[in-house]
Order: C-alpha cells, then structure tokens, then sequence
C-alpha cells in the first residue's frame, strides 16, 4: 500500500537502552512536539514529551517502569509500560484503505465502565446523558499555560532540538502521568496530600507488567467515588475539572451512581462549582450535573434545587459566551423542568433569562424590525431546542406558570416568529419545533378566561345546545337551505346571508398591533396552525397543532367566534379530516377534539357532519373491529371520536342523516355491545339515543331493521341511566358544556413519568394535556392518563386502570446516532 | 479479550510507527478509523486492532472525533501508535505456553 509503512518497533524483554527521538521542524508559533524516549537498564523508560507551544515550551516527563523493576520509591508510581510482545512479525505494513484499525478504547475502561456507551438519547428523555467530552483540542496550546503546577513547565529550550528531557524536578518522585488523560487538561500529579492512595484519575488506563511477569505490582486502581468526589474540593483546578468530568463518565446511564453521588452530598459540590472562576471547572461541573439530572429519579434533581442550583444555573447561562456551556446548562435546566415542583422555581429564576438570551435571540424576531431588512430566520439551534423543552414543560404546570409566560415579554412573539420562519423554511418536523408549537398550545388553553381583559369578549351565554347565539339564528336557515347547500358541494364558503354576518363580524378596533399574548388568539395564527398540520410529519407537532386549534376554538368569547370561522375560511376543516385517518392515536384524539369544539360555529358543524362523518365512522368501525391486531385505537381517542360525532349530530338532523348514511348506527351498536370499556360504550350508547330522538328518522331506521327496543336496549347496555350525564371521569360525553375547551384536565393529574418502555428518543413533556373541565364543581374526575405512544402505529395499550400521563415523543427525525467511522 | 470491567487488564501491545503520506496538501495516514466512546461499541466498525495511544496521547477515553484529530495533526509528520489487538494476544500466549 502506498507509504503507509509502518515499522514495528519492537522491545525486547531485556531492556535496553533505547532513544528515540522525534523532531520535527515547524515554523515559529507553530506548536510542535517533541518526543524522547530513554530507556535505561534498570528498566526505566522515561520518555518525555515536548511541546512548544509559541514561545512557551513545555516539558513533559514521564518515567514509565517497566516490568520488574524494584519498586519505585514513592508511594505512587508510574504507570507500568506496556510490554512490548513482539510475535516475530518483524516490520510489517498496515494495509490501505479499510484496514481495520480502530480507535476505541482500551477494554476495562475505568471505573467500572462498559464499553463506552453510545451517545444517545435516554428514553426519559429531557436530555441525553453525555459522557465526558474532552473540550475541542484543536490548535492551541493543550498544556493552559496558567496550570499552576508546580511542577511541569520549563519554559524556553530552542525548538527543534534534539530535546534531551531534563528531568521534571517533581518531588513526587514517579510521574505518574505518563499519558496524556483524556481530558485536555494537563495529567494532574496525584494530589499529595492523598500520597497514599492510588486512586487516580490519571489511572485511566491500566497495564499489567509484560505478560510474563507474574509479580503483583502495587497498581492503580480506579478512584473511588468519595474520592472522585472528595477530588472537586481540591485546590489544583484541574483535578477540579477533570474530577468532575470523570464524574460526568460514570454516571452516564447508571443510576446507581446517580444516587450514590447524591448520597454522598456530591451534589451542592457541584453546583458551588458552577461559580467557579475558571471557565474549564464550570464547564465541567455542569457537564457532571446535566447527567445527574437525568433519569427517572426525581430525588436528584429536587437535591439540585435544594442547594440553589437553579439559579446557580441561570447565573451561568447569562454569563457564559461558550456555546457548550450553554447547551450544557439549557439541558440541565430541561432535565429538572420535568419534575413538577421544580417547574414554578424554573420560571420564578430562568423564565426570563431564558427569553431574553436564548429564545429572542435564536428566534429571529426582532422587537423593532428594520422595515428595510427582511424578517430574520429562526436558528435551530441546540441550546434553543433545550430552552425550548424546557419551556415547554413549565408551561404544563397551571394558569399561573401559563399567566407568566404569557406575560413574559418576547416571549410569544419570538415563538410565532420562529415557527413562521420554520413554516416558511419548510423544517417543521424538527424537535424545536415540536416544543414551540406545545408551548403554544398550552398558553392557548383557557385563554377565554385568564388573560387580562378576558370579560371584555365574553359573549351571550349560548343556548343549551351550546351553539353561540348566532348559529341558533341559522338553524332555521339552515333547514331550508339543506338542498341548496348540498349541491353546491365542497368545502367552500356559501354565499348569503349566513356569510354575511361573519364577514361583517367586527374586529375588535386596535390601535396598535397585537403582541405578546394577544397575539395567541389572533385569527393570523390559523393559518400558521393549518400550515403545521399541512406540513409536519412529526406527530407530536401535528398533536400540539390540533391542540392549540382546540384551546382556541372553545370557550365563548369573541375572539373564539372569529377562530372558528377563520378556520373555516382558511380551508381548514378538510386538512383536518384528512387527519382523522392518521395511524397515530394522539392526532386523531386531538383532531377529532378540535372538531368537535369548531363545530360549535353553525356552518362549521354543518360541513363537518357532511364531510367528517365517513372518517368519524371509519374510526369507530375500527375501534369496534380492528382491521389489524394491535391497530386498535385507544379508548380515549375512541372516546373523542365519539363526543365530536355526538356533538355534531345534536341539533341537526342533516348530520344524524349522515351518520345513518354512514353506516354509523350498526358500528354504533356493535360497539356497544364488545367494547371492553365502560366509556365507550356509553359515549357510544348515548350517540344513540340521540339519533333515536329524532322522529323523522325512526322510519329509515326501522326499515334498517331497527326496532326501538333493539335501539334503546343496545343504548341502555351501558351501564348508567339513560342519558344522564356520566358521573365523574373524563367521560365528556354528555352535556356540551358552555365550556368547550378540551377534555378536561384534572388538576391534579399530572406529569407521571411512565415506568415502561418509552422509545429511543422518548421524551416525557409532561404536558399538560389541554382538556375540557367538566364543568365547574363536577367532583370526582379521573385525572388524565395518558397512554404511551412509542410509535406511529396504532398500539393498543394493555387495558388497566390507569394509564401513565405521559407524552413521548415519536422520534420522528430524531435517528440513533450511526457509527461514525473516519478516514485519516 | 475479555476483560471484567474495573479490573486492570493485562494487554500485549505493540508500537506502531507509522510516516504519513502527503497527497497533495495533506498528509493522510491511509486507513480508516472507527470508534471513540462516545460510539456504540456493539457497532465498531473495526474491532480488531484497538489504539491506545497516539504520539503519547491517551486513546482509551477519547470522542471519534478527537480521536480523528490526534491523528490527523498536520504538524505530525509521523504517528506514533501503541495498538492492542486480539491475535497479537493470542500469539503472545500461545508463545507462553509452549
């Protein structure tokens, strides 16, 4: 193979004296790098590098032992030399090209380590656990010339010199690093005041004599974790920083660890350490903490609270330029914002530096925009997507975490400016997004009722039948013009009168434009929504979407009226519909929610239960009997499904008609009768009994063969009495409620990380779900389960009381990390 | 080898002494290199010959893409390597033993 001759150097057992040097001649400034390597006959090799660095050289010495000597003199001693076996190869060639030659690391890695772990995403996932990262060794100085050592540096010597290494005047006798540790860092010396010990970080790697030595040689072993810790508190800065990036490496995935480092009290260590002046210690001990902060153990991270962590936190954000580091600490904050009480403390120290540094900045949107220039991209960028996932869990934590975020100045503007940027761009499936869009849909939620001047909105009550006073004026129209509207066909607005009054719907005059979170409910953000769901493949985004769509269209105040026309008008209904035949459960349950809500504008249920009804049918059908085994929907999107088909065929006979040409009324009943679940079937029975209450179709019904005791006693199968409302649970099947924002939360219901299996990339958001209250004063509700989506298809979970409130993220996008390989 | 985690190990190696090859303005060393522990290690693409050192500089905790750098230093004529590998062990103790 072309030059790539590689010489064996072979040591024989017998130790000779052996120099090799390497020079290499470099331009001044440049750094360079000399190597000696004695090796004498009491079987010492000492080798020692150099390193010029601009005008500072550095000498490095290092003695390594080898095989049997007598032992060293002090206490700790150098690493054992590698033994040199040569199998009588002789010189031999390191094939081109795919020669496997891998750089890995040497088995038996410290601490007890596995092979190192891949760098991925854990299922709990806020965020990744990372293992230690060395900083970026490229260029520069490797040995920071401000080390403080005592012992290492000898400055001057001419380059490129035929370096004969004078010996380090270290007192500690043995140089115990005689490699370079993975951490940029100079090799602490071991710590003196621990003579004793042999616990080192520098023992990262162990070899044993030449293989043919049988003698126990005091070794290195790792240190233990009360050392490792015990090592934060040490006076030389760098055993600082390395300790706590060793740190960092044995706690990734390892639980244990985790809590053992609490239980030592390594954690106020650490976030003293966040305050550091030294910009590698900081770097580092975040580095450990973002770890520690991961995992479903919520005690370490309730321990970083306890010791002021999070505004030691938010402290460092603000005053770090390293883009690590901020990654570094956006993480962590993102790991601990997913235990609820941590959230309020999150928002009460971070909420605004989070803003202001990461998400205004990132976002693209500028408050005073040059109108000459045009409007900036947004940067998906990694501190952004944890800011964000951050954010997105404290805005789940209840009106108060929503009225400070919706008051946070920038806020709710520089999020619709960057998902417009992302809409524009046409990246709408990346998890920045995702966050974004969530976060949206939890400040939506109840907006008709908590943000300031609310009342001023509020509309008439509606009727009983929860339509808004207008669409009661149209029901009449409606009747009449039941032909005429049918044949024009499509979704398309139908002129007259029933138009007009939108159209001639006043606006609300404003003197200035919206912003901040007025601008949650303006009409524009329809068509950024419907974008969205047109767009994303990323089914959480396409959820949270529906899901703002939901919050906005409930509620019986002016600006919801507006919504749900505008939604209409912008040729949302069918991007909707078509959602319905998604394969993931939690975009059906949203998209079936939300239409459900936006049918309580008149024209909308009219085109609703014209258009929807096949798919609402489809869906029941395959609840009742799954096309495929495990296609089965959930029983809350089953449920959903069935109070949308409930809502819409009450008070309008056109969609009871449709739901009868739909085939609904056998699917109806069948799944009444199998249904394992009490809530289905009486969401299910009661779709039922309203059809039935309606005379004009008793006559198609019983030429179907429907005898009015069939019906009712099908309906009357669920259990509860007829028509009543269902006590308690989440079971909305009953009355629409004034109310009609989503299936009500329960306060209470909360943010439960699952046990069970979550996906590579899962990610609990512990959102809250947007659901519609029952009402006020309805006691007794269930609180909201959620069940686990690992993946896109359609998984039925096991039947059981309840369910884990947990949101994961289908990782769409978001792959495991390929092996890397290089070419060098 | 097999190993138990947290235990020294006991590993033959061999110096490795490798001058690269300029190809036109670079100098490449004509192989490829897999790994790093920040890599799956069930997905090594190479996991015959493991690196432990490179011109003095530790391999054993090293990210892929420090690894690569340490390697692809163009102020480093040559490359000095300490390799571990698998048949170079079994060879050794074959030789013991017999």
């Amino acid at each position: 193979s072309p030059g790539s001759q590689a010489s064996l150097a072979t040591m024989p057992e017998a130790p000779d004296v052996l120099e090799e040097t390497v020079t290499v001649e470099e331009d001044p400034g440049t750094p360079t790098s000399h190597v000696s390597i004695v090796t004498s006959e009491d079987g010492t090799t000492r080798r020692t590098e150099t390193k010029v660095t601009k005008t500072v050289k550095t000498v490095t010495t290092r003695t390594v032992r080898q095989v049997s000597g007598a032992g060293f003199p002090e206490g700790p001693e150098p690493r054992d030399s590698s033994s040199y076996g040569s199998p009588g190869d002789g010189c031999f060639t390191l094939p081109s090209h795919r020669e496997a030659f891998s750089v890995g690391p040497e088995p038996g890695p410290p601490g007890g380590r596995s092979l190192p772990e891949r760098f991925q995403a854990e299922p709990y996932g806020l965020e990744d656990d990372t293992r230690s990262l060395a900083a970026d060794d490229e260029g520069g100085p490797e040995l920071e010339p401000d080390y403080g050592t005592a012992t290492r540096r000898r400055p001057e010597c001419g380059r490129g010199l035929h370096t004969r290494a004078y010996e380090d005047a270290a007192d500690d006798g043995g140089e115990l690093t005689d490699q370079r540790p993975a951490f940029p860092a100079v090799t602490a010396p071991l710590a003196q005041p621990e003579r004793g010990s042999l616990g080192s970080l520098d023992r990262l790697v162990r070899r044993s004599p030449s293989v043919d030595s049988a003698r126990k040689e005091p070794r290195w072993r790792d240190p233990e974790l009360p050392e490792v810790l015990a090592m934060l508190r040490h006076p030389v800065d760098p055993v600082k920083a390395n300790a706590a990036a060793y740190l960092q490496h044995l706690c990734f995935e390892n639980e244990g660890v985790k809590r053992r480092v609490r239980q030592l009290r390594g954690l106020p260590l650490l976030v003293a350490l966040l305050d550091h002046p030294r910009a590698e210690v900081r770097r580092r001990a975040c580095g450990a903490l973002r770890n520690l902060s991961y995992g479903r153990d919520t005690d370490n991270k309730a321990a970083i609270r306890d010791c002021g962590g999070v505004p030691a936190l938010v402290r460092l954000l603000r005053a770090a330029r390293d883009n690590e580091v901020r990654e570094l600490v956006t993480g962590t904050l993102w790991n601990l914002s997913s235990y609820e009480p941590l959230k309020m403390v999150i928002i009460d120290h971070g909420l605004q530096t989070l803003t202001h540094e990461v998400i205004v900045p990132h976002s693209g949107w500028e408050r005073e925009p040059n109108e000459d220039s045009k409007p900036r991209d947004a940067e998906w960028t990694t501190v952004f997507k944890n800011t964000s996932g951050c954010l997105r869990n404290v805005s789940s934590d209840g009106a108060e975490a929503r009225r400070r975020l919706r008051e946070c100045e920038g806020l709710v503007d520089a999020l619709l400016h960057a998902l417009q940027s992302a809409v524009g761009r046409k990246d709408t499936d990346n998890k920045s997004v995702e966050n974004c869009v969530c976060i949206m849909r939890n400040l939506s939620y109840h907006v008709h009722k908590e943000v300031p001047g609310a009342d001023r909105y509020q509309e008439a009550e509606p009727g009983p039948q929860g339509s808004a006073v207008v669409s009661q004026r149209r029901r009449r129209d409606d009747a009449s013009c039941f032909g005429g509207k049918k044949a024009k066909g499509g979704w398309g607005k139908k002129d007259g009168e029933m138009d007009r009054n939108f159209d001639t719907l006043d606006l609300p005059k404003r003197t200035e434009a919206a912003k901040g979170f007025e601008l949650l409910y303006q009409p524009e953000v329809v068509r950024l929504y419907l974008s969205l769901l047109t767009e994303s493949r990323n089914f959480n985004t396409l959820e949270a979407a529906a899901g703002a769509l939901q919050n906005l269209s409930a509620g019986n105040w002016m600006w919801a009226t507006y919504i749900r026309a505008t939604v209409r008008k912008e040729r949302g209904l069918p991007v909707l519909v078509e959602l319905l035949q998604s394969e993931t459960d939690k975009v059906v349950r949203a998209v079936a929610i939300a239409l459900r809500n936006l049918s309580l504008d008149r024209r909308n249920k009219d085109l609703i239960g014209s258009y929807a009804m096949a798919e609402l049918v489809r869906n029941v059908r395959n609840a009742q009997a799954p096309p495929r085994p495990g296609a089965r929907l959930e029983e809350d999107t089953v449920v959903a499904v069935l109070n949308t088909i409930h809502e819409i065929v009450s008070d309008s006979l056109d969609n009871a008609r449709s739901l009868l040409q739909a085939r609904g009324v056998p699917a109806l009943v069948a799944l009444v009768a199998s249904s394992q679940s009490v809530r289905e079937a009486k969401a299910a029975s009661h779709v039922l009994q309203t059809v039935w209450s309606y005379k004009e179709l008793r006559g198609s019904l019983q030429k179907d063969g429907w005898t009015k005791a069939r019906f009712q006693s099908a309906a009357a199968t669920a259990k509860g009495p007829k028509g009543a409302p269902s006590p308690g649970g989440f079971d909305d099947s009953t009355l629409p409620l004034v109310d009609k924002s989503l299936e009500g939360e329960k306060t209470g219901s909360r943010d439960v990380i699952p046990m069970d299996a979550l996906g590579p990339d899962g990610y609990s958001t512990v959102d809250r779900r947007e659901r519609r209250p029952r009402g006020i004063g309805s006691a007794g509700e269930a609180s909201e389960k959620e069940p686990l989506k690992l993946d896109p298809s359609r998984k039925a979970p096991p039947p059981g009381p309840s369910r884990p409130a947990v949101r994961l993220v289908d990782a769409v996008g978001d792959a495991k990390p390929q092996p890397v390989d290089s070419w060098v | 080898m097999s190993y138990i985690p947290g235990q020294p190990v006991t590993a033959v190696v061999q110096r490795v002494e490798i001058h690269k090859l300029r190809q036109g303005e670079n100098l490449i060393l004509g192989f490829s290199i897999g790994g790093g522990i920040d890599q799956d290690p069930s997905q090594n693409p190479f996991s015959e010959d493991k690196t432990d050192k490179v011109n003095g500089w530790d391999m054993t905790m090293v990210t892929h893409d420090q690894a690569r750098k340490r390697l692809t230093k163009r102020s480093e004529e040559v490359v000095r390597l300490l390799v571990t590998r698998q048949s170079l062990q079994k060879a050794v103790q074959q030789s013991m033993l017999s």
